[in-house]
């Protein structure tokens, strides 16, 4: 592939001239250094984040286990695992899995692959300063920006890196028609410097007064989830599940259409966050109004998915990837409604402060996005390696750790939450009974923790193994020969 | 088809007034509001900050209180609070005017601390509770804070402003004593502060049955 | 602050701005033309329609 540098393919004058075809596994192979870049790095802040979070969960229910020293109280370690798993594990999987899409999507050759290991460093440096100044004590408590401020320069010139790579890729694209994955990515991608750049901005270096304040957070809290991890998930949703199955999406212009109202309604939920707080009636009313509406794109989701599931459900059986996915998108709309019907305000009444939202965001940040990256991976490093996973066993493992993990723990946090919410409401009940309540569920909720906890280790030991080429040694490609009749049907689950 | 880019256009203005509704509107406004003179003392609500509770808010953030503990009174009928007994009244946007950053906390692992100034206004009573929580509420889940404390001899006669009445497993033996450190002094005159009974016009007592 | 403000509106004007040039592009381009078509663009005569491509590795030894 012809090289040329930064400044020429980022000049207006310059048009893409050839119209070289390229080989899918020539574009694959391309992407492999940034993309297992990425997906290592990834994997590795998993393992973190996913500690950090069981000691946390059992330090809610026993309160002296490793206290007494301050890098280790709760109120450090919970925003430590909060950040490790938002921007270490999930933003950078999700750059990782974006990388290769771009690339497979845009059908080149990937260019300047410098500029993404740089991007790779810079995010890597600024994860591991951010979280070690929270730990030290420079947290700014404020959710899903606590990384102090000397982190969060580094964090953004990774972005910008990756923004002006996507921008880069998509000129010289093939050209033809753009899919609707391709949309989702290059619109994250955009959306999300803008977000974190006027969140920094109005609560750090030129900070706003008080409650305002709150109303940013939360603008850019839940646009993170819903135009940052959200396309980035449904992104790879789509182009996975036809592609594994081997079927186009049901209804494309519903894909297109769910594209848009994500983008319309998404942006406006923040608000629910504070539903009774000090804000004016009209803009927490917009929010739960927004709320409930996004109950088009998500509806429009899950008809697609499922329409084009349908028929093909037995796929799931020999399929990693699939597997994955689907948990992923069917959680989608789960957790979609589950939180349209959260930002209710009298239903918000009861639950509101309470572990009922916690589950939520595991159930959307793991359940979803994450059950999402880990089908992407599977179906990713195989093509960049070269080199088939050496256990069906162990993804099984992972997948049914990570499935049970993550259903227990929602459900419990879930019941939990509501319990708890009802003894608030109730003003017979005092907070001791409520704390009562919530105690039971927070415990099956730490033992959940350790479920996941496996499934990342074998996860993280197959990625290894992946990498350094151990292993079984396979005669040939058998990952790209056809299935044969026999194996779909005995294959265990 | 033919309506597609009309959809689309309406989607792209739309999101843009997200922007301008959530972050502009609020920036322009509750930015820029101002204290109201309070006329019998010549003050302000709500009141300025001593200079050691502004210096608490900061320990508040590096502790990580926010993440258990809310700052919100809420109006009834969508929640008990005032019934609770957390406030007289509704929490507004005036009374987090000085909060640098607006500590409004989204869990109730433990208890609203809005007004946490008026139910205990003790400081050594705050100490204690920080020391050791489960030494003051013994069904607490509340981790100790003893690393903002300094165990030290007893020269001569006790420091004034040595913890008293510490009991439990890390309480000092004879001849030791328990003194706050300056972060814990800090934190300890922030909770103090927090207290959000003075009258606002915007957020009327209301009468309970 | 003001400087805050201009940061922020300019850059509001900047994206807003590239996001309705793209859609624009989008248009004029004809992508919203053959959505049908359009929905097998991630196919090819390599992996057509029809044929699956991802399984568990086998377990066997060859």
């Amino acid at each position: 592939m012809k090289s040329q540098s930064l400044i020429s393919s980022l000049n207006p004058a310059n048009e893409p001239d050839s119209l070289d075809s390229f080989e899918r596994a020539e574009i694959d192979a391309s992407t492999k250094l940034p993309v297992l870049l990425f997906f290592g790095s990834a994997i590795f802040w998993l393992l973190v984040g996913s500690v950090l979070g069981l000691v946390s969960a059992w330090k809610m229910t026993h309160p002296g286990l490793l206290d007494g020293e301050a890098w280790l109280t709760f109120g450090r370690l919970r925003p430590a695992h909060l950040n490790t798993v938002i921007y270490g594990w999930a933003s950078a999987a999700g750059i990782g899995v974006g990388i290769w899409l771009t690339a497979r999507l845009c059908r080149v050759v990937l260019m300047h692959s410098k500029l993404l290991i740089a991007a790779a460093i810079f995010w890597n440096l600024g994860v591991f300063v951010g979280i070690l100044g929270i730990l030290a004590g420079d947290s700014r408590s404020i959710e899903w920006l606590e990384f102090p401020g000397y982190a969060t320069p580094i964090l953004f010139v990774s972005y910008a890196f990756i923004g002006i790579w996507t921008i880069i890729m998509f000129r010289y694209r093939r050209p033809g028609h753009v899919y609707v994955s391709q949309w989702y990515l290059f619109a994250a991608f955009l959306w999300f410097p803008w977000l974190y750049a006027t969140a920094n901005i109005l609560l750090t270096w030129q900070p706003i007064q008080g409650s305002a304040q709150a109303a940013v957070n939360w603008w850019f809290a839940h646009n993170v989830l819903g135009l940052w991890f959200a396309p980035i998930g449904l992104a790879s949703a789509y182009y996975m599940i036809p592609k594994v199955i081997g079927r186009p999406v049901h209804s494309y212009y519903l894909s297109i259409l769910g594209f848009w109202s994500l983008a319309l309604f998404y942006s406006w939920n923040g608000m629910h966050h504070l539903i009774g707080g000090p804000f004016p009636a009209w803009m927490v009313s917009a929010s739960v109004v927004a709320s409930i509406m996004m109950f088009i794109p998500v509806v429009t989701v899950a008809i697609n998915h499922h329409m084009t599931m349908r028929g093909h459900f037995g796929a799931l059986k020999w399929s990693p990837t699939l597997r994955f996915t689907v948990f992923g998108a069917m959680t989608y709309t789960l957790v979609s409604l589950q939180g349209s019907s959260m930002a209710i305000p009298s239903w918000n009444t009861f639950i509101h402060f309470t572990d009922h939202t916690i589950g939520h965001a595991h159930l959307g940040l793991y359940g979803f996005f994450t059950m999402i990256m880990f089908g992407a991976i599977y179906y990713i490093v195989p093509r960049l390696v070269g080199w088939e996973w050496p256990s069906a066993n162990m993804i099984r493992w992972h997948f049914w750790l990570s499935a049970v993990g993550i259903s227990i723990m929602v459900i419990a946090l879930t019941i939990g939450g509501i319990l708890q919410g009802f003894a608030f409401y109730d003003p017979t009940v005092s907070f001791r009974s409520s704390l009562d309540y919530a105690t039971p569920f927070r415990i099956v909720r730490g033992l959940s923790g350790f479920l996941l906890l496996g499934g990342h280790i074998v996860f993280a030991v197959l990625f290894t193994q992946m990498v350094l080429r151990i292993g079984q040694i396979k005669e040939g490609p058998a990952l790209f020969a056809k299935p044969s009749e026999s194996q779909k049907e005995g294959v265990a689950v | 088809m033919n309506r597609l880019p009309l959809i689309f256009l309406g989607v792209f203005l739309t999101f843009a007034s997200s922007w301008v509704g959530l972050v502009a509107y609020p920036y322009l406004t509750l930015g820029q509001m101002q204290p109201l003179p309070d006329e019998d003392t010549g003050g302000y609500f709500p009141p300025s900050m001593p200079g050691l509770a502004v210096a608490g808010q900061s320990v508040y953030a590096s502790s990580g209180c926010v993440y258990c503990h809310s700052q919100q009174v809420r109006l009834a009928p969508l929640s008990t609070d005032i019934q609770k007994g957390l406030g007289p009244r509704q929490t507004v946007a005036r009374d987090y005017l000085r909060a640098q950053p607006a500590f409004l906390g989204t869990m109730r692992t433990g208890p609203d601390l809005s007004n946490i100034g008026v139910r205990q206004p003790d400081a050594n009573w705050h100490h204690q509770h920080l020391y050791e929580p489960k030494t003051v509420t013994d069904w607490s889940v509340m981790p100790s804070f003893r690393f903002l404390y300094k165990m030290q001899k007893i020269e001569g006669q006790p420091s004034d402003d040595a913890v008293k009445g510490l009991r439990g497993p890390h309480a000092p033996p004879p001849g030791y004593e328990v003194v706050p450190t300056d972060d814990a002094t800090a934190l300890v005159a922030y909770l103090l502060s927090l207290k959000r009974n003075f009258p606002l016009p915007e957020s009327p007592e209301p009468k309970l049955e | 602050m003001t400087a805050g403000i201009l940061l922020l509106v300019s850059g509001l004007v900047f994206l807003s701005g590239s996001a309705l040039l793209a859609f624009y592009w989008a248009v004029r381009d004809g992508q919203f033309n053959n959505l049908s078509e359009s929905a097998k663009t991630i196919f090819d005569a390599d992996e057509p329609v029809g044929t699956p491509t991802d399984r568990f590795p086998s377990n066997t030894r060859p």
